[in-house]
This record gives structure tokens, sequence and C-alpha cells, in this order.
């Protein structure tokens, strides 16, 4: 084998192994996000409407709330659907995250439900659910309340609210 | 004391010369990196993606009354190659003419399958699932297609066309 033709293969090999380098690592952060981290982009489909990409959420402060095992479980989700509404006109959006399970059905609800399938190579997945996470306009994860959804609503909501408020007084002074 | 001047005045315009120098050197440097760097993404192109084996796919959406696209997937033989999920406001820009590359393939000269399944919402907001199966040619020269969203007034619907570039 030439120089050249070794050189080309050396050179092939590396751009290539550069890619799985690239994807594992992005699994990986996505799977170890702690408060101050970036978080990984994403899309996924959505069960009641267009599919969702977090960069275009950029320039918003996210909501987004991984459910845990969910089958059309609504009622419980209804008080942090109305946290979201409430916040929208501060500039706050709300996105559920269900993942299918069995013959579970996603809740109807009326913010955008995205449905987790690893068939879709643009999204992943946050194991440590159910969780709520607040990604501010920057797409830097601020706040992560992990555990159940119905014991962490109030807390959830005096985050949001400081949060909230935090970010227009940080606004304003620039 | 005049001479001291002299050979100091000297000396410091032999160091600017050198500093001269070596800044010229420094941006030949840069120059044979950015040429090198250049002809490293050429030959990564080249051997990733040759004439003889490129294949480029764009969709684009005509009208868009009838479908509203939310996902598309693209296999070639059998075997899936390239998904993508739209947002709204890919959405918008399809509707505004936008052509979306869909992505490059590597196919050896021959025929070959390609599938084209978009799956959507109709006008009446059910679910809806377009699909097209053609077989391709591809020659030593690159294949550039685009498979076109078009609306079907007469069914009220839509369809999927296969257009070559």
């Amino acid at each position: 084998m030439g120089i050249v033709s070794r050189w080309m293969a050396v050179m092939l090999v590396l751009f290539l192994s550069s890619f799985s380098v690239i994807a594992s690592a992005g699994d990986e952060r996505a799977a170890a996000l702690k408060p101050g981290d970036m978080v990984p982009d994403f899309t996924m489909p959505a069960t009641n409407g267009f599919g969702q990409r977090l960069a275009e959420a950029r320039g918003s402060f996210l909501m987004l709330i991984w459910l845990g095992r969910c089958d059309e479980c609504s009622e419980r989700l209804v008080r942090y659907q109305l946290l979201a509404e409430s916040m929208a006109l501060e500039g706050m959006k709300g996105w559920f995250v269900w993942t299918p399970r069995g013959d579970d059905r996603p809740p109807k609800m009326r913010l955008p439900v995205l449905e987790y399938d690893q068939k879709w190579r643009q999204s992943w997945l946050f194991e440590d659910r159910p969780a709520v996470m607040l990604i501010n306009a920057d797409g830097r994860l601020d706040h992560l309340i992990t555990g159940d959804l119905k014991d962490n609503y109030k807390e959830t909501e005096q985050v949001v609210m400081r949060w909230i408020s935090q970010g227009r007084d940080y606004q304003l002074s620039e | 004391m005049r001479l001291l001047v002299l050979v100091g005045v000297f000396m410091a315009s032999l160091v600017h010369a050198e500093d001269a120098a070596i800044r010229e050197d420094v941006m030949s440097v840069k120059n044979a990196v950015l040429d090198l760097n250049r002809d490293l993404y050429e030959l990564e192109r080249q051997l990733l993606s040759p004439a003889t084996t490129r294949a480029a796919f764009h969709i684009t959406l005509n009208h868009g009354e009838y479908f509203e696209p939310l996902s598309v997937e693209l296999s070639v033989d059998g075997q899936a190659e390239i998904q993508h999920l739209y947002t709204e406001r890919q959405v918008k820009a399809l509707r505004m003419g936008a052509v979306q590359p869909l992505g490059d393939l590597n196919l050896a000269p021959g025929k070959h399958d390609v599938t084209l399944i978009v799956r959507g919402v109709d006008h009446l907001g059910q679910g809806r699932e377009l699909s097209i199966t053609e077989s391709v040619t591809k020659t030593s020269k690159p294949l550039i297609t685009e498979f076109l969203i078009v609306d079907y007034e007469e069914l009220q619907s839509a369809r999927v066309e296969l257009k070559y570039w």
C-alpha cells in the first residue's frame, strides 16, 4: 500500500470515528444533565400537532416536563399546564414528553405532548423521570426537579415564579 | 558616541527586518495550512461521496392545502436511510417554497428501489400517509432528485411525485 493511500485510509478512519464519538458524547451529556449544562438539541413528534425542536424554543423560557408512566394521565398534568399557560405572557413555554409503554395512551393536553420513540435519531430520553427541567432562553438548564410530579408541584410553582421574575429583572437590566 | 548611535540604529533596523521576515513566514505557513485544510476537505468529500456514488434527495411542498407533513422517512432497497421530523416553522418554510435537502447517500451504479413515506395530516385534521416507491437508475453521474408533495384538487388530497434534476 502506497504512502498516499495509507494516509488517505488513516484520514478516513479518523473522520468516521469522529462521528461516533460526537454521537455517543451527545447521549452521555443528555443522560447526566445537571443545572448549568447546555441542554442537547432534540426534535420529537407530538401526539397533538407539529413536532417540536428544542433549538427553535431558544429565546423563550421552557418548562420541559418528562413524564413517568402515564396512561391518559391528563388530570395529573392539568396544574402544570395551567402554570405554563399563566406564564405564557412572560414568554414561557411548556412541553410534556411522554414515553409510551404497552397499550398506554397519551394525555390529552393543550400544550404539546412530545412522544419519545427511539426510532427518531434526532431525539434523546432523560433517564431520571419524572422530572421538570427549566431551560432558559439561551438553552441552558437552570433548574432540575426530579421525582413525583404531584408531590413536586408546589416546589415547581415556587421555583418557576422566582425563575421567571429573575429572568425578567435580568432582561430589564441589560 | 555618534558611532554607538549609528550601530544602535543599524541593529534596530536589522531586528525590524528579521521581525518582518518572521511575520511573512508565519503568514505563508498560515496560508499553507488553509490550503491544506481546503484540500483535506475536498479529499474527504470526494472519498465519502464521489460523483459515481453520490445521490442527493430533496423535498418540496406545493401549496400544501390538503396535506401538512409531520415526518418523512426515506429508504433505499428496503433499508431505512433518512428520517426527519417537521416543526411548524419548517412546514411554513416549505409552504413558502423552501427546498429541503433530505440528505446525500452513496449508491452504487445500477437500479435501486427508493421509497419515501410522508406522514402528516390532511385539511380535515385526519392522519394521512403518502408514499411513493420508484425504481431509480444510478449512473456514473451524480443522481439528484426532488420529491414533490403536490395537491390533488380532484380528490381534495395530495400525492408525492419524483422529479430528476
